[in-house]
Order: C-alpha cells, then structure tokens, then sequence
C-alpha cells in the first residue's frame, strides 16, 4: 500500500519540472499521505478505504504543480560587457605597441619594455577571462545545471587559451630580440621547442585542476 | 458543508497561522489538528494547504525546515515568524469585522426598514 501511494504521488508529479522545490513538494506530500494513511489504519479502516479517503484529500494540485515552473529571470548586464570589450582593447593595444621601445630605444631596457607591455596585457586578458560574469541558474533543473557546468568549464577554457596564446606571441617576440641581439640564429629556433614544452605545461596544469 | 467550505477558504492562510502559533507543525499535523477543533466537520485540501504554506513562506510569515526524526520519517515543519504573529493578528482583526458587518447584515427583523 505504502507503493500504491508512492506510485499515485509519482503520477501527480509526472509533468512537474525536476526542481529541487518540486522534489521536496513531493517528499512532503508523500510524508503527509502516509501519516494521513496510517491513522486511518489505526481508526479500523480497511486499507482499501484509507487509501482511498487519502488520496480523495489531495484536492486539485495542478496550480500548485504549474507554480513549481516559474523560475526567476537572469539579465545580462550591459556594464559588464562593455567592461570586457574595453579590457581586450587595451590587452591588444599594448601588444601591438610592445615592440616600439626596443626599436626606439635600441636597448636591454627597451627589451625590458617589451616585456612589461605584454606582461600587462596578458594579465588583463586573464583577469577579464576569470572574472566575466557566471551563468546563473534560472532554475534547479538538469538542463540549468548543465548550461552552469558548460559556462564555466568553457570560461576555465578561455583562461587557458588565453595565456597559451599569450606565451606564444612572447615566444616570437623573444625569438626575433634575441636573434638579432646576438645573430645567433642557427640556435635561436630552440625557442620555439621550448615554448611547445611550455604551453603543454600550462594545458596539463588546467587539466588537473578540472 | 461546501458552500460553508467556500465561505471559510478566505480564510485558510489566518486558520494556518493560528495553529502555528501554538507550536511548529508538519502538513498532516496542522490539518489533523484543525479537524479535531473543528470534531471532524472541516479539513483542509492537501493541495489547500501546501499552496497556503508556499504563499505564507514567500511572504515570510512562516519558515520551513525539515525535521530529523529518529523513526525513519523526514517531515517539513513549518514554524511562524514575527512578520506572521503581526500578519495574524491583522488577519484576525480583519474576520471580526467582516464578521460584526455580516451578522448585522443578515440579521432579521431590527434595523431600518425600508
């Protein structure tokens, strides 16, 4: 009997979203009919009869069922995406303008410049990627909780790919500097081995921490 | 007993409170509670009640948690805030005058003829 009446509150909820709410709802419920079902037992009701007086004393649920759906809504904010055009602007913007001081200047320290710019711009990439805003659950179903892992783990990705691709464009500025410091180009090429080692590194390094 | 079931259903959410602030209550507890009072002449609909509950809940009159009882069931018990105890007793003052108008209302006989 104690089935019968899980099967009867199973079939209430058959169209009920999966939500947390509507799971509890139901765990309540069921709770009820059982405390509501044995007292009747108790009261010398057969347990045909006390079945059927309990389920009897559900009443209409549908409103309350079509209540558990409404979910809040989520907008994206504008702010935050002009913050993010403005911060890969100027990450670009300092890339392109790296090289100018080894060139003006001719020098380690326009070589220490260069390094500085994109330092900067690298970390601005990254800290946009990190901190762009998280999807929100609008709701407690599955199809939520899977577009939250999906966001998230695609802006884990985006950090990723954004110092991978930083390290790159370090690694040709490096490979250019240095080859023309010291003409030393039969051997400079090993940078580039090098920084496939690296950025190997780095994926490996995000893997784990997945 | 269903036109006098209509007539308390305004009523629900005020009928709840006034068993929760006796004591906290779970679903079955609070109804079985009011069909003792009323000696088994009103019970509310389990759909009723939970509607009752969640719009007293959202409103934060009540608040819900679930019990850990020792003998197996889980309940959710519902226990009245101080924003209830305020809500009831405007509930309640709003039913007596409903109620001091209805009966004069539907009186006989005194009153102005006309």
């Amino acid at each position: 009997m104690n089935e019968k009446l899980r099967n009867y509150i199973d079939s209430l909820f058959a169209d009920a979203p999966q939500t947390v709410r509507a799971v509890e709802l139901k765990e309540e419920m069921f709770q009820n009919l059982m405390d509501k079902y044995n007292d009747l037992i108790s009261q010398g009701k057969s347990e045909e009869a006390a079945y059927n007086i309990a389920v009897a004393s559900i009443g209409d649920v549908d409103s309350l069922i079509a209540g558990l759906s409404e979910g809040r809504t989520v907008e994206l904010s504008q702010s935050s995406r002009k913050r993010n055009a403005l911060f890969i602007s100027i990450a670009v913007a300092l890339y392109i303008l790296s090289p100018v001081p080894v060139i003006v200047l001719q020098s380690t320290v326009g070589l220490m410049l260069l390094f500085v710019f994109v330092a900067a711009a690298t970390g601005l990439l990254i800290y946009n990627g990190v901190t762009r805003e998280k999807y929100v659950k609008t709701d407690d179903t599955m199809v939520e909780d899977f577009k939250e892992w999906k966001q998230n783990s695609k802006q884990k990705n985006k950090a990723a790919d954004a110092i991978i691709g930083s390290v790159w464009l370090i690694a040709v500025c490096v490979y250019i500097v240095v080859s023309f410091m010291t003409g030393a180009w039969h051997i400079t090429w090993l940078i580039f081995l090098i920084t496939a080692a690296v950025v190997s590194m780095i994926k490996g390094i995000f893997m784990l921490k997945q | 007993m269903s036109v006098a079931s209509e007539l308390i259903r305004g009523n629900t959410e005020t009928i709840i409170l006034a068993q929760l602030m006796k004591h906290d209550g779970y679903g079955y507890m609070v109804n079985k509670a009011i069909l003792n009072m009323t000696d088994g002449r009103f019970e509310l609909k389990e759909a009723t009640l939970y509607t009752a509950f969640r719009r007293l809940e959202d409103s934060g009159c009540i608040v819900s948690y679930w019990g850990d009882e020792t003998t197996g069931a889980r309940r959710k018990y519902y226990s009245i805030t101080d924003l209830g105890r305020e809500s009831y007793r405007l509930r309640k003052k709003d039913w007596e005058t409903a109620e001091a108008i209805i009966d004069k209302l539907l009186s006989e006989g005194e009153g102005e003829s006309i």
